[in-house]
Protein backbone atom coordinates (compact mmCIF):
# COMPACT_ATOMS: atom_id res chain seq x y z
CA UNK A 1 0.00 0.00 0.00
CA UNK A 2 2.83 2.44 1.04
CA UNK A 3 4.52 1.59 -1.76
CA UNK A 4 2.02 2.48 -4.17
CA UNK A 5 2.48 6.67 -3.67
CA UNK A 6 6.33 6.21 -4.24
CA UNK A 7 6.67 3.93 -7.45
CA UNK A 8 10.06 5.67 -7.88
CA UNK A 9 11.40 4.38 -4.56
CA UNK A 10 9.35 1.12 -5.47
CA UNK A 11 10.92 0.24 -9.05
CA UNK A 12 14.15 1.05 -7.03
CA UNK A 13 13.56 -1.06 -4.69
CA UNK A 14 12.39 -4.25 -6.82
CA UNK A 15 14.90 -3.55 -10.00
CA UNK A 16 17.83 -1.86 -8.72
CA UNK A 17 18.62 -2.52 -5.86
CA UNK A 18 22.43 -4.05 -6.75
CA UNK A 19 24.27 -3.68 -9.19
CA UNK A 20 23.55 -7.32 -11.27
CA UNK A 21 19.73 -6.74 -10.54
CA UNK A 22 19.93 -3.23 -12.43
CA UNK A 23 22.24 -5.17 -15.22
CA UNK A 24 19.24 -7.66 -15.55
CA UNK A 25 16.83 -5.28 -15.26
CA UNK A 26 17.92 -3.23 -17.66
CA UNK A 27 18.43 -6.21 -20.39
CA UNK A 28 15.38 -7.37 -19.95
CA UNK A 29 13.59 -3.98 -20.59
CA UNK A 30 15.46 -2.96 -23.35
CA UNK A 31 14.22 -6.69 -24.87
CA UNK A 32 11.17 -5.35 -23.63
CA UNK A 33 10.67 -2.31 -25.14
CA UNK A 34 12.66 -2.92 -28.80
CA UNK A 35 9.82 -5.69 -28.97
CA UNK A 36 7.01 -3.39 -27.76
CA UNK A 37 8.03 -0.88 -30.26
CA UNK A 38 7.81 -3.21 -33.04
CA UNK A 39 5.06 -4.67 -32.54
CA UNK A 40 3.57 -0.69 -31.98
CA UNK A 41 4.80 0.19 -35.32
CA UNK A 42 3.36 -3.16 -37.04
CA UNK A 43 0.45 -2.44 -35.70
CA UNK A 44 -0.14 1.16 -36.71
CA UNK A 45 1.33 1.29 -40.21
CA UNK A 46 2.14 -2.15 -41.49
CA UNK A 47 -1.12 -3.98 -40.25
CA UNK A 48 -4.30 -3.94 -42.34
CA UNK A 49 -7.36 -4.16 -39.85
CA UNK A 50 -10.01 -4.65 -42.45
CA UNK A 51 -10.36 -8.30 -42.19
CA UNK A 52 -10.97 -7.39 -38.74
CA UNK A 53 -12.97 -4.62 -39.22
CA UNK A 54 -15.23 -5.72 -42.09
CA UNK A 55 -15.99 -9.06 -40.46
CA UNK A 56 -16.70 -8.13 -37.03
CA UNK A 57 -20.26 -9.52 -37.11
CA UNK A 58 -18.75 -12.51 -38.35
CA UNK A 59 -16.01 -13.11 -35.28
CA UNK A 60 -18.89 -12.43 -32.98
CA UNK A 61 -22.19 -13.98 -34.01
CA UNK A 62 -20.95 -16.12 -37.02
CA UNK A 63 -23.51 -16.39 -39.72
CA UNK A 64 -26.60 -16.18 -37.59
CA UNK A 65 -29.39 -14.58 -39.53
CA UNK A 66 -28.99 -10.96 -39.91
CA UNK A 67 -32.04 -9.82 -38.64
CA UNK A 68 -31.94 -11.41 -35.51
CA UNK A 69 -28.24 -10.38 -34.46
CA UNK A 70 -30.06 -8.73 -31.59
CA UNK A 71 -30.40 -12.32 -30.00
CA UNK A 72 -26.86 -13.20 -29.71
CA UNK A 73 -25.48 -8.89 -28.76
CA UNK A 74 -28.28 -9.45 -25.99
CA UNK A 75 -26.77 -12.65 -24.64
CA UNK A 76 -23.16 -11.24 -24.69
CA UNK A 77 -23.75 -8.00 -23.69
CA UNK A 78 -25.57 -9.58 -20.72
CA UNK A 79 -22.25 -11.53 -19.95
CA UNK A 80 -20.77 -8.15 -19.86
CA UNK A 81 -22.95 -6.56 -17.74
CA UNK A 82 -22.98 -9.56 -15.05
CA UNK A 83 -19.24 -9.74 -15.00
CA UNK A 84 -19.13 -6.15 -14.36
CA UNK A 85 -21.95 -6.26 -12.00
CA UNK A 86 -20.04 -8.62 -9.90
CA UNK A 87 -16.60 -6.92 -9.85
CA UNK A 88 -17.68 -3.33 -9.34
CA UNK A 89 -21.43 -3.47 -8.98
CA UNK A 90 -22.83 -1.73 -5.90
CA UNK A 91 -23.01 -4.27 -3.00
CA UNK A 92 -26.95 -4.69 -2.31
CA UNK A 93 -27.42 -7.57 -0.39
CA UNK A 94 -30.39 -8.42 -2.49
CA UNK A 95 -28.32 -7.67 -5.80
CA UNK A 96 -25.57 -9.90 -4.60
CA UNK A 97 -27.91 -12.85 -3.48
CA UNK A 98 -29.09 -13.32 -6.85
CA UNK A 99 -26.26 -12.78 -8.96
CA UNK A 100 -25.40 -16.33 -8.48
CA UNK A 101 -28.34 -17.30 -9.74
CA UNK A 102 -28.28 -15.09 -12.59
CA UNK A 103 -25.05 -17.06 -13.14
CA UNK A 104 -26.65 -20.01 -13.44
CA UNK A 105 -29.18 -19.06 -15.45
CA UNK A 106 -26.63 -17.80 -17.88
CA UNK A 107 -26.12 -20.62 -20.30
CA UNK A 108 -29.98 -21.82 -20.64
CA UNK A 109 -30.87 -18.31 -21.19
CA UNK A 110 -28.17 -18.29 -24.20
CA UNK A 111 -29.35 -21.86 -25.56
CA UNK A 112 -32.92 -19.98 -25.91
CA UNK A 113 -31.79 -16.58 -27.31
CA UNK A 114 -29.67 -18.79 -29.69
CA UNK A 115 -31.98 -21.74 -30.87
CA UNK A 116 -35.50 -19.92 -30.09
CA UNK A 117 -38.74 -21.21 -29.35
CA UNK A 118 -41.48 -19.67 -27.60
CA UNK A 119 -42.09 -17.35 -29.73
CA UNK A 120 -38.49 -16.55 -31.40
CA UNK A 121 -37.84 -17.58 -34.42
CA UNK A 122 -36.00 -21.02 -34.54
CA UNK A 123 -32.36 -20.94 -35.88
CA UNK A 124 -30.45 -23.61 -36.53
CA UNK A 125 -27.45 -24.42 -34.84
CA UNK A 126 -25.30 -24.51 -38.20
CA UNK A 127 -25.53 -20.61 -38.05
CA UNK A 128 -23.95 -20.38 -34.20
CA UNK A 129 -20.74 -18.90 -34.53
CA UNK A 130 -17.76 -17.13 -33.33
CA UNK A 131 -17.56 -15.77 -29.73
CA UNK A 132 -21.63 -16.41 -29.18
CA UNK A 133 -20.77 -19.98 -29.78
CA UNK A 134 -17.23 -20.08 -27.74
CA UNK A 135 -19.20 -18.71 -25.50
CA UNK A 136 -21.75 -20.99 -25.03
CA UNK A 137 -20.09 -24.20 -25.65
CA UNK A 138 -17.65 -23.18 -22.57
CA UNK A 139 -20.76 -21.85 -20.29
CA UNK A 140 -22.79 -24.86 -20.91
CA UNK A 141 -19.90 -27.74 -20.62
CA UNK A 142 -19.19 -25.80 -17.40
CA UNK A 143 -22.60 -25.76 -16.32
CA UNK A 144 -23.59 -29.09 -16.22
CA UNK A 145 -19.87 -30.46 -15.93
CA UNK A 146 -19.42 -28.91 -12.71
CA UNK A 147 -22.67 -30.74 -11.04
CA UNK A 148 -21.85 -33.80 -12.49
CA UNK A 149 -18.03 -33.69 -11.10
CA UNK A 150 -19.33 -33.04 -7.62
CA UNK A 151 -21.09 -35.86 -8.11
CA UNK A 152 -18.10 -37.81 -9.46
CA UNK A 153 -15.98 -36.97 -6.28
CA UNK A 154 -18.56 -37.79 -3.57
CA UNK A 155 -19.57 -41.14 -5.26
CA UNK A 156 -15.50 -41.78 -5.21
CA UNK A 157 -16.06 -41.39 -1.53
CA UNK A 158 -18.99 -44.15 -1.26
CA UNK A 159 -19.05 -46.31 1.37
CA UNK A 160 -21.26 -48.21 -1.74
CA UNK A 161 -18.16 -50.40 -3.30
CA UNK A 162 -20.44 -49.96 -6.85
CA UNK A 163 -20.98 -46.74 -7.16
CA UNK A 164 -16.99 -46.07 -5.97
CA UNK A 165 -15.67 -48.76 -8.37
CA UNK A 166 -17.57 -46.85 -10.99
CA UNK A 167 -16.80 -42.99 -10.18
CA UNK A 168 -13.39 -44.37 -9.93
CA UNK A 169 -13.10 -46.17 -13.18
CA UNK A 170 -14.91 -43.20 -14.64
CA UNK A 171 -12.63 -40.98 -13.83
CA UNK A 172 -9.20 -42.58 -14.20
CA UNK A 173 -10.70 -43.50 -17.76
CA UNK A 174 -11.91 -40.11 -19.00
CA UNK A 175 -8.33 -38.56 -17.51
CA UNK A 176 -6.41 -41.08 -19.68
CA UNK A 177 -7.09 -40.12 -22.62
CA UNK A 178 -6.38 -37.08 -24.82
CA UNK A 179 -9.33 -34.03 -24.92
CA UNK A 180 -9.02 -34.24 -28.50
CA UNK A 181 -10.16 -37.71 -28.80
CA UNK A 182 -13.45 -37.55 -26.80
CA UNK A 183 -14.15 -34.87 -29.37
CA UNK A 184 -13.45 -36.81 -31.92
CA UNK A 185 -15.80 -39.55 -30.26
CA UNK A 186 -18.55 -37.01 -29.63
CA UNK A 187 -18.66 -35.89 -33.55
CA UNK A 188 -18.11 -39.13 -35.14
CA UNK A 189 -19.49 -42.09 -32.87
CA UNK A 190 -22.02 -40.36 -30.13
CA UNK A 191 -24.34 -40.31 -33.90
CA UNK A 192 -23.74 -43.86 -34.13
CA UNK A 193 -24.74 -45.37 -31.06
CA UNK A 194 -27.96 -43.41 -30.93
CA UNK A 195 -31.53 -45.41 -32.25
CA UNK A 196 -32.02 -44.30 -35.90
CA UNK A 197 -34.27 -41.32 -36.02
CA UNK A 198 -32.98 -39.53 -33.01
CA UNK A 199 -30.00 -36.98 -33.44
CA UNK A 200 -28.27 -34.30 -31.65
CA UNK A 201 -26.84 -31.60 -33.35
CA UNK A 202 -22.89 -30.52 -33.36
CA UNK A 203 -23.04 -28.17 -30.67
CA UNK A 204 -25.18 -30.65 -28.28
CA UNK A 205 -22.72 -33.16 -29.33
CA UNK A 206 -19.47 -31.25 -28.67
CA UNK A 207 -21.02 -30.04 -25.31
CA UNK A 208 -21.74 -33.63 -23.97
CA UNK A 209 -18.01 -34.16 -24.72
CA UNK A 210 -16.54 -31.58 -23.08
CA UNK A 211 -18.84 -32.37 -20.54
CA UNK A 212 -17.83 -35.78 -20.18
CA UNK A 213 -14.02 -35.03 -20.43
CA UNK A 214 -14.53 -31.66 -17.64
CA UNK A 215 -15.88 -33.23 -15.59
CA UNK A 216 -13.74 -36.07 -14.58
CA UNK A 217 -11.30 -33.32 -13.91
CA UNK A 218 -13.29 -31.22 -11.77
CA UNK A 219 -14.14 -34.38 -9.62
CA UNK A 220 -10.18 -34.62 -9.12
CA UNK A 221 -10.15 -31.38 -7.49
CA UNK A 222 -13.51 -31.51 -5.92
CA UNK A 223 -11.87 -34.78 -4.35
CA UNK A 224 -8.65 -33.39 -3.02
CA UNK A 225 -10.96 -30.20 -1.35
CA UNK A 226 -13.00 -33.37 0.29
CA UNK A 227 -9.45 -34.73 1.38
CA UNK A 228 -8.66 -32.11 3.28
CA UNK A 229 -11.59 -31.57 5.42
CA UNK A 230 -10.57 -33.17 8.68
CA UNK A 231 -13.06 -36.55 9.72
CA UNK A 232 -13.87 -34.68 12.84
CA UNK A 233 -16.61 -32.05 10.67
CA UNK A 234 -18.10 -35.06 9.81
CA UNK A 235 -18.56 -35.86 13.40
CA UNK A 236 -19.68 -32.99 14.58
CA UNK A 237 -22.52 -33.11 12.33
CA UNK A 238 -23.09 -36.46 12.87
CA UNK A 239 -23.20 -35.73 16.63
CA UNK A 240 -26.31 -32.98 15.87
CA UNK A 241 -28.20 -35.36 14.32
CA UNK A 242 -28.12 -34.25 11.32
CA UNK A 243 -29.08 -36.62 7.78
CA UNK A 244 -25.57 -37.81 6.43
CA UNK A 245 -26.99 -36.33 3.09
CA UNK A 246 -27.26 -33.14 5.35
CA UNK A 247 -23.79 -33.58 6.60
CA UNK A 248 -22.59 -33.58 3.46
CA UNK A 249 -24.16 -30.75 1.61
CA UNK A 250 -24.35 -28.24 4.70
CA UNK A 251 -20.95 -28.98 6.27
CA UNK A 252 -18.56 -30.64 4.39
CA UNK A 253 -19.51 -29.74 0.26
CA UNK A 254 -19.36 -26.10 0.85
CA UNK A 255 -15.88 -26.15 2.78
CA UNK A 256 -14.46 -28.50 -0.18
CA UNK A 257 -15.51 -26.28 -2.43
CA UNK A 258 -13.81 -23.49 -1.24
CA UNK A 259 -10.82 -25.34 -0.90
CA UNK A 260 -11.01 -26.40 -4.45
CA UNK A 261 -12.19 -23.08 -6.54
CA UNK A 262 -8.70 -22.10 -7.81
CA UNK A 263 -8.51 -25.46 -9.43
CA UNK A 264 -11.93 -25.33 -10.68
CA UNK A 265 -10.92 -22.04 -12.27
CA UNK A 266 -8.15 -23.00 -13.87
CA UNK A 267 -10.55 -26.00 -15.21
CA UNK A 268 -12.93 -22.95 -16.59
CA UNK A 269 -10.06 -21.17 -18.08
CA UNK A 270 -8.71 -24.23 -19.39
CA UNK A 271 -12.37 -25.33 -21.26
CA UNK A 272 -12.50 -21.93 -23.06
CA UNK A 273 -9.35 -22.29 -24.47
CA UNK A 274 -9.88 -25.98 -25.47
CA UNK A 275 -13.32 -25.20 -26.97
CA UNK A 276 -10.77 -23.45 -29.41
CA UNK A 277 -10.17 -27.56 -30.66
CA UNK A 278 -13.46 -27.58 -32.11
CA UNK A 279 -12.57 -25.67 -35.17
CA UNK A 280 -10.68 -28.75 -35.74
CA UNK A 281 -13.72 -30.44 -36.04
CA UNK A 282 -15.55 -28.40 -37.92
CA UNK A 283 -17.28 -25.79 -35.51
CA UNK A 284 -17.10 -22.22 -36.23
CA UNK A 285 -16.58 -20.93 -33.39
CA UNK A 286 -14.14 -18.04 -32.60
CA UNK A 287 -11.38 -20.28 -33.78
CA UNK A 288 -13.22 -21.45 -36.49
CA UNK A 289 -14.50 -18.28 -37.74
CA UNK A 290 -11.11 -16.73 -37.81
CA UNK A 291 -9.93 -19.67 -40.15
CA UNK A 292 -12.89 -19.56 -42.19
CA UNK A 293 -11.90 -15.70 -42.65
CA UNK A 294 -8.41 -16.55 -43.48
CA UNK A 295 -9.86 -18.80 -46.28
CA UNK A 296 -11.53 -16.04 -48.15
CA UNK A 297 -9.36 -15.02 -50.98
CA UNK A 298 -10.13 -11.27 -49.97
CA UNK A 299 -8.02 -11.65 -47.00
CA UNK A 300 -5.42 -13.82 -48.01
CA UNK A 301 -2.36 -13.75 -46.13
CA UNK A 302 -3.80 -11.54 -43.03
CA UNK A 303 -2.98 -14.48 -40.53
CA UNK A 304 -1.46 -12.17 -38.43
CA UNK A 305 -3.85 -9.49 -37.78
CA UNK A 306 -6.99 -12.27 -37.34
CA UNK A 307 -4.08 -14.28 -34.57
CA UNK A 308 -3.62 -11.01 -32.44
CA UNK A 309 -7.20 -10.26 -32.36
CA UNK A 310 -8.43 -13.59 -31.55
CA UNK A 311 -5.64 -13.38 -29.33
CA UNK A 312 -6.72 -10.11 -27.93
CA UNK A 313 -10.88 -11.59 -27.54
CA UNK A 314 -9.49 -15.11 -25.66
CA UNK A 315 -7.42 -12.24 -23.17
CA UNK A 316 -10.18 -10.36 -22.43
CA UNK A 317 -12.38 -13.07 -21.92
CA UNK A 318 -9.82 -15.33 -19.21
CA UNK A 319 -8.83 -12.36 -17.50
CA UNK A 320 -12.46 -11.67 -16.91
CA UNK A 321 -13.12 -14.83 -15.98
CA UNK A 322 -9.85 -14.72 -13.65
CA UNK A 323 -11.24 -11.59 -11.96
CA UNK A 324 -14.31 -13.14 -11.54
CA UNK A 325 -12.86 -16.06 -9.30
CA UNK A 326 -10.62 -13.59 -7.62
CA UNK A 327 -13.82 -12.03 -6.60
CA UNK A 328 -15.22 -15.10 -5.62
CA UNK A 329 -12.19 -16.19 -3.35
CA UNK A 330 -12.14 -12.83 -1.67
CA UNK A 331 -16.07 -12.88 -0.82
CA UNK A 332 -15.79 -16.47 0.90
CA UNK A 333 -12.54 -16.07 2.97
CA UNK A 334 -14.20 -12.75 4.03
CA UNK A 335 -16.43 -14.55 5.74
CA UNK A 336 -13.66 -16.25 7.71
CA UNK A 337 -11.09 -13.72 7.68
CA UNK A 338 -8.61 -13.88 10.53
CA UNK A 339 -8.47 -10.98 12.82
CA UNK B 1 -36.46 -42.54 37.09
CA UNK B 2 -34.50 -44.78 34.82
CA UNK B 3 -30.66 -44.47 34.50
CA UNK B 4 -29.67 -42.37 31.89
CA UNK B 5 -27.17 -44.30 30.56
CA UNK B 6 -26.85 -48.03 31.52
CA UNK B 7 -24.04 -49.86 29.96
CA UNK B 8 -23.60 -53.76 31.05
CA UNK B 9 -20.24 -55.43 30.18
CA UNK B 10 -19.46 -53.29 27.45
CA UNK B 11 -16.24 -54.59 25.62
CA UNK B 12 -14.17 -53.34 22.38
CA UNK B 13 -11.37 -53.72 21.03
CA UNK B 14 -9.89 -51.94 17.56
CA UNK B 15 -7.33 -54.71 16.59
CA UNK B 16 -7.03 -57.65 18.01
CA UNK B 17 -5.42 -58.41 21.20
CA UNK B 18 -6.00 -54.94 22.74
CA UNK B 19 -8.95 -54.11 24.28
CA UNK B 20 -10.35 -50.54 24.74
CA UNK B 21 -13.12 -51.54 26.33
CA UNK B 22 -13.30 -54.53 28.64
CA UNK B 23 -15.80 -55.51 30.60
CA UNK B 24 -17.24 -52.18 31.04
CA UNK B 25 -20.17 -51.53 33.53
CA UNK B 26 -21.67 -47.59 34.38
CA UNK B 27 -24.99 -46.21 34.76
CA UNK B 28 -25.78 -42.08 35.01
CA UNK B 29 -28.28 -41.34 37.02
CA UNK B 30 -30.79 -38.01 35.67
CA UNK B 31 -29.26 -35.08 36.75
CA UNK B 32 -26.01 -36.88 37.54
CA UNK B 33 -22.85 -35.31 37.00
CA UNK B 34 -20.48 -38.38 36.47
CA UNK B 35 -16.35 -37.66 35.91
CA UNK B 36 -14.15 -40.04 33.89
CA UNK B 37 -10.93 -40.19 34.97
CA UNK B 38 -7.83 -42.08 33.37
CA UNK B 39 -4.31 -41.91 31.81
CA UNK B 40 -3.98 -41.21 27.53
CA UNK B 41 -4.98 -44.16 26.03
CA UNK B 42 -7.03 -45.84 28.47
CA UNK B 43 -10.76 -46.12 26.78
CA UNK B 44 -12.62 -42.77 27.74
CA UNK B 45 -13.13 -41.16 24.68
CA UNK B 46 -13.84 -44.56 23.23
CA UNK B 47 -16.38 -45.09 26.28
CA UNK B 48 -18.18 -42.09 26.06
CA UNK B 49 -18.16 -42.25 21.78
CA UNK B 50 -20.31 -45.60 22.62
CA UNK B 51 -22.99 -43.45 24.01
CA UNK B 52 -23.74 -41.60 21.37
CA UNK B 53 -23.37 -44.25 18.51
CA UNK B 54 -20.16 -42.74 17.04
CA UNK B 55 -18.41 -45.80 18.04
CA UNK B 56 -19.60 -49.69 18.20
CA UNK B 57 -18.90 -52.01 20.75
CA UNK B 58 -18.38 -56.03 20.50
CA UNK B 59 -20.77 -57.71 23.02
CA UNK B 60 -22.08 -56.34 25.55
CA UNK B 61 -25.51 -54.42 26.46
CA UNK B 62 -25.77 -50.07 26.03
CA UNK B 63 -29.24 -48.22 26.88
CA UNK B 64 -29.37 -44.76 26.06
CA UNK B 65 -32.57 -42.44 27.11
CA UNK B 66 -34.32 -45.78 27.34
CA UNK B 67 -32.76 -46.51 23.66
CA UNK B 68 -30.98 -49.75 23.58
CA UNK B 69 -28.05 -49.94 21.03
CA UNK B 70 -27.17 -53.97 19.70
CA UNK B 71 -23.67 -54.22 19.66
CA UNK B 72 -21.92 -53.63 16.15
CA UNK B 73 -25.46 -53.05 13.14
CA UNK B 74 -27.54 -50.77 14.54
CA UNK B 75 -29.93 -49.22 12.21
CA UNK B 76 -28.55 -44.95 11.42
CA UNK B 77 -32.23 -43.71 12.02
CA UNK B 78 -31.89 -45.56 16.12
CA UNK B 79 -28.95 -43.60 16.41
CA UNK B 80 -29.99 -40.38 15.23
CA UNK B 81 -32.84 -40.51 17.54
CA UNK B 82 -30.38 -40.78 20.61
CA UNK B 83 -28.30 -38.17 18.98
CA UNK B 84 -30.87 -35.78 18.97
CA UNK B 85 -31.49 -36.31 22.45
CA UNK B 86 -27.60 -36.23 23.31
CA UNK B 87 -25.15 -33.29 23.22
CA UNK B 88 -21.51 -33.95 22.68
CA UNK B 89 -18.79 -31.27 23.17
CA UNK B 90 -15.18 -31.99 21.93
CA UNK B 91 -11.52 -31.33 22.67
CA UNK B 92 -10.87 -29.49 19.46
CA UNK B 93 -14.02 -27.88 19.43
CA UNK B 94 -15.05 -28.87 15.82
CA UNK B 95 -17.16 -25.52 15.29
CA UNK B 96 -18.27 -25.26 11.20
CA UNK B 97 -15.22 -22.71 10.29
CA UNK B 98 -18.11 -21.63 7.00
CA UNK B 99 -20.52 -20.65 9.10
CA UNK B 100 -20.82 -17.84 11.44
CA UNK B 101 -21.33 -18.47 15.20
CA UNK B 102 -25.65 -17.90 14.88
CA UNK B 103 -25.55 -20.22 11.95
CA UNK B 104 -23.21 -22.95 14.21
CA UNK B 105 -25.74 -23.02 16.78
CA UNK B 106 -28.74 -23.02 14.43
CA UNK B 107 -28.17 -25.35 12.05
CA UNK B 108 -29.09 -28.51 14.18
CA UNK B 109 -32.32 -26.92 14.91
CA UNK B 110 -33.61 -25.63 12.01
CA UNK B 111 -32.33 -28.51 9.99
CA UNK B 112 -32.71 -31.97 12.46
CA UNK B 113 -35.73 -30.26 14.81
CA UNK B 114 -37.43 -28.31 11.69
CA UNK B 115 -37.29 -25.38 14.19
CA UNK B 116 -38.19 -21.70 12.32
CA UNK B 117 -35.28 -19.95 11.91
CA UNK B 118 -36.41 -16.67 14.18
CA UNK B 119 -37.20 -18.78 17.05
CA UNK B 120 -33.92 -21.13 16.54
CA UNK B 121 -31.81 -17.68 16.41
CA UNK B 122 -33.36 -16.04 19.44
CA UNK B 123 -32.84 -19.64 20.99
CA UNK B 124 -29.64 -19.57 19.97
CA UNK B 125 -29.51 -15.64 21.49
CA UNK B 126 -30.01 -16.74 24.58
CA UNK B 127 -27.72 -19.54 24.53
CA UNK B 128 -24.86 -16.93 23.86
CA UNK B 129 -25.62 -14.85 26.32
CA UNK B 130 -25.63 -17.84 28.65
CA UNK B 131 -22.02 -18.33 28.02
CA UNK B 132 -20.88 -14.28 27.95
CA UNK B 133 -20.32 -14.51 24.59
CA UNK B 134 -23.75 -12.77 22.68
CA UNK B 135 -21.77 -10.51 21.07
CA UNK B 136 -19.50 -12.72 18.72
CA UNK B 137 -23.07 -14.01 16.88
CA UNK B 138 -22.47 -12.53 13.60
CA UNK B 139 -18.56 -13.40 13.69
CA UNK B 140 -16.60 -17.05 12.18
CA UNK B 141 -14.94 -19.35 14.46
CA UNK B 142 -11.49 -18.57 13.77
CA UNK B 143 -12.49 -14.81 14.94
CA UNK B 144 -12.39 -16.35 18.72
CA UNK B 145 -10.15 -17.62 21.13
CA UNK B 146 -10.05 -21.28 21.98
CA UNK B 147 -11.59 -20.52 25.32
CA UNK B 148 -14.80 -19.01 23.71
CA UNK B 149 -14.83 -21.23 20.53
CA UNK B 150 -15.59 -24.09 23.02
CA UNK B 151 -18.28 -22.20 24.76
CA UNK B 152 -19.71 -22.07 21.49
CA UNK B 153 -19.64 -25.77 21.09
CA UNK B 154 -21.69 -25.90 24.23
CA UNK B 155 -23.74 -23.46 23.06
CA UNK B 156 -24.74 -25.60 20.03
CA UNK B 157 -24.79 -28.80 21.96
CA UNK B 158 -27.62 -27.24 23.91
CA UNK B 159 -29.27 -25.98 21.15
CA UNK B 160 -31.09 -29.36 20.70
CA UNK B 161 -32.01 -28.87 24.42
CA UNK B 162 -30.20 -32.33 25.28
CA UNK B 163 -31.05 -34.79 27.79
CA UNK B 164 -27.69 -35.49 28.31
CA UNK B 165 -24.18 -34.00 27.60
CA UNK B 166 -21.06 -35.33 26.74
CA UNK B 167 -17.62 -33.71 27.16
CA UNK B 168 -14.21 -35.39 25.92
CA UNK B 169 -11.70 -33.13 27.20
CA UNK B 170 -13.65 -30.32 26.78
CA UNK B 171 -10.51 -27.95 28.00
CA UNK B 172 -6.99 -29.91 27.20
CA UNK B 173 -6.89 -27.75 23.90
CA UNK B 174 -6.85 -24.42 25.61
CA UNK B 175 -4.63 -22.18 26.92
CA UNK B 176 -4.70 -22.60 30.49
CA UNK B 177 -5.99 -18.80 31.75
CA UNK B 178 -9.09 -19.62 28.92
CA UNK B 179 -9.51 -23.09 31.11
CA UNK B 180 -11.94 -21.82 33.85
CA UNK B 181 -14.26 -19.10 31.43
CA UNK B 182 -15.46 -23.09 29.78
CA UNK B 183 -15.73 -24.94 33.48
CA UNK B 184 -17.75 -21.96 35.03
CA UNK B 185 -20.15 -22.60 32.06
CA UNK B 186 -19.88 -26.31 32.66
CA UNK B 187 -20.64 -25.85 36.47
CA UNK B 188 -23.67 -23.81 35.94
CA UNK B 189 -24.94 -26.44 33.56
CA UNK B 190 -24.27 -29.02 36.59
CA UNK B 191 -26.15 -27.07 39.11
CA UNK B 192 -29.34 -26.23 36.45
CA UNK B 193 -29.26 -30.12 36.87
CA UNK B 194 -28.24 -31.36 33.34
CA UNK B 195 -27.03 -34.52 33.42
CA UNK B 196 -23.35 -34.66 31.98
CA UNK B 197 -20.37 -37.35 31.54
CA UNK B 198 -17.70 -35.34 31.66
CA UNK B 199 -13.63 -36.68 30.36
CA UNK B 200 -11.51 -34.52 32.32
CA UNK B 201 -7.75 -33.91 34.10
CA UNK B 202 -9.03 -30.95 35.91
CA UNK B 203 -9.10 -32.26 39.62
CA UNK B 204 -10.50 -29.02 41.25
CA UNK B 205 -13.74 -29.67 38.84
CA UNK B 206 -14.17 -32.91 39.35
CA UNK B 207 -14.05 -32.53 43.01
CA UNK B 208 -16.57 -29.73 43.36
CA UNK B 209 -18.99 -30.52 40.25
CA UNK B 210 -18.57 -34.40 39.67
CA UNK B 211 -20.90 -36.40 41.74
CA UNK B 212 -19.42 -39.65 40.44
CA UNK B 213 -15.71 -40.60 39.14
CA UNK B 214 -15.55 -42.60 37.47
CA UNK B 215 -11.16 -44.19 36.68
CA UNK B 216 -10.04 -46.12 34.29
CA UNK B 217 -7.01 -48.21 33.12
CA UNK B 218 -6.43 -50.06 29.68
CA UNK B 219 -10.28 -50.17 29.04
CA UNK B 220 -11.16 -51.70 32.55
CA UNK B 221 -13.20 -49.91 35.36
CA UNK B 222 -10.62 -49.64 37.80
CA UNK B 223 -12.96 -48.03 40.13
CA UNK B 224 -15.86 -45.98 40.95
CA UNK B 225 -16.13 -43.57 43.90
CA UNK B 226 -17.64 -40.10 45.20
CA UNK B 227 -15.22 -37.65 44.77
CA UNK B 228 -14.84 -37.33 48.69
CA UNK B 229 -13.43 -41.12 48.76
CA UNK B 230 -11.32 -40.72 44.90
CA UNK B 231 -9.15 -38.01 45.62
CA UNK B 232 -8.22 -37.97 49.58
CA UNK B 233 -8.49 -42.08 49.97
CA UNK B 234 -8.69 -43.75 46.31
CA UNK B 235 -9.31 -47.73 46.91
CA UNK B 236 -6.63 -48.72 44.45
CA UNK B 237 -3.17 -48.57 44.17
CA UNK B 238 -3.39 -47.71 40.90
CA UNK B 239 -6.15 -44.56 41.05
CA UNK B 240 -3.27 -43.36 43.78
CA UNK B 241 0.22 -43.70 41.56
CA UNK B 242 -2.35 -42.00 38.75
CA UNK B 243 -3.15 -39.01 41.31
CA UNK B 244 -0.24 -38.45 42.36
CA UNK B 245 1.04 -38.04 38.49
CA UNK B 246 -1.43 -35.46 37.26
CA UNK B 247 -0.74 -33.67 40.86
CA UNK B 248 2.95 -33.29 40.04
CA UNK B 249 1.72 -31.61 37.31
N1 LIG C 1 -9.75 -45.27 15.72
C1 LIG C 1 -8.92 -46.10 16.41
N2 LIG C 1 -8.30 -47.11 15.77
C2 LIG C 1 -7.50 -47.97 16.43
N3 LIG C 1 -7.24 -47.87 17.74
C3 LIG C 1 -7.81 -46.89 18.44
C4 LIG C 1 -8.68 -45.94 17.80
N4 LIG C 1 -9.12 -45.07 18.74
C5 LIG C 1 -8.53 -45.45 19.89
N5 LIG C 1 -7.76 -46.53 19.72
C6 LIG C 1 -7.02 -47.23 20.78
O1 LIG C 1 -7.93 -47.59 21.78
C7 LIG C 1 -7.38 -47.35 23.06
C8 LIG C 1 -8.26 -46.38 23.84
O2 LIG C 1 -8.22 -45.13 23.21
P1 LIG C 1 -9.07 -43.88 23.69
O3 LIG C 1 -10.44 -44.32 23.97
O4 LIG C 1 -8.88 -42.80 22.70
O5 LIG C 1 -8.32 -43.52 25.06
P2 LIG C 1 -8.36 -42.16 25.89
O6 LIG C 1 -9.46 -41.33 25.39
O7 LIG C 1 -8.55 -42.63 27.29
O8 LIG C 1 -7.03 -41.53 25.72
C9 LIG C 1 -5.97 -46.85 22.84
O9 LIG C 1 -5.10 -47.94 22.96
C10 LIG C 1 -6.00 -46.33 21.43
O10 LIG C 1 -4.73 -46.50 20.83
MG1 LIG D 1 -9.35 -39.34 24.56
Amino acid sequence: MKNRYKPIKYIKRVAFSNKLDSIISLTIISFGLVFLISLVKWVIFSANWNVVRLNLPLFFFGSFPNDQLWRPGLWISLFAILSFTTLWGPPWSWLRKNLPLLWVSFAPIGVFLLAGGCGLSPVESRNWGGLTLTILLTSCSAIISLPLGIALALGRQSALPVVKKLSSIYIDTMRSVPLIAVLFFGQLLIPLFLPVGLEINRVCRAIIAFTLFVSAYIAEDVRGGLQSIPRTQQEAGEVLGLHPFQITYLIILPQALRIALPSLTNQAVGLLQNTSLMAILGLVELLGIGRSILANPEFIGRYIEVYIWLAAIYWVICTVMALIARHLEQQMSLEKKDL
Amino acid sequence: MPPIVKATNLTKSYSKGILALDNVSISVEPGEVLVVMGPSGSGKSTLIRTFNGLETFDSGQLNILGISLDCQNNEERKIRRIRKRVGMVFQQFNLFPHLSILENITLAPIKVQKKKRDDAEQNALILLSQMGIASHAKKYPSQLSGGEQQRVAIARALALKPELLLFDEPTSALDPERVNEVLDAMRRLATQGMSMVVVTHEINFAKEVGDRILFMDSGKVIETSTPDIFFLNAKHERSRKFLNQIKKK
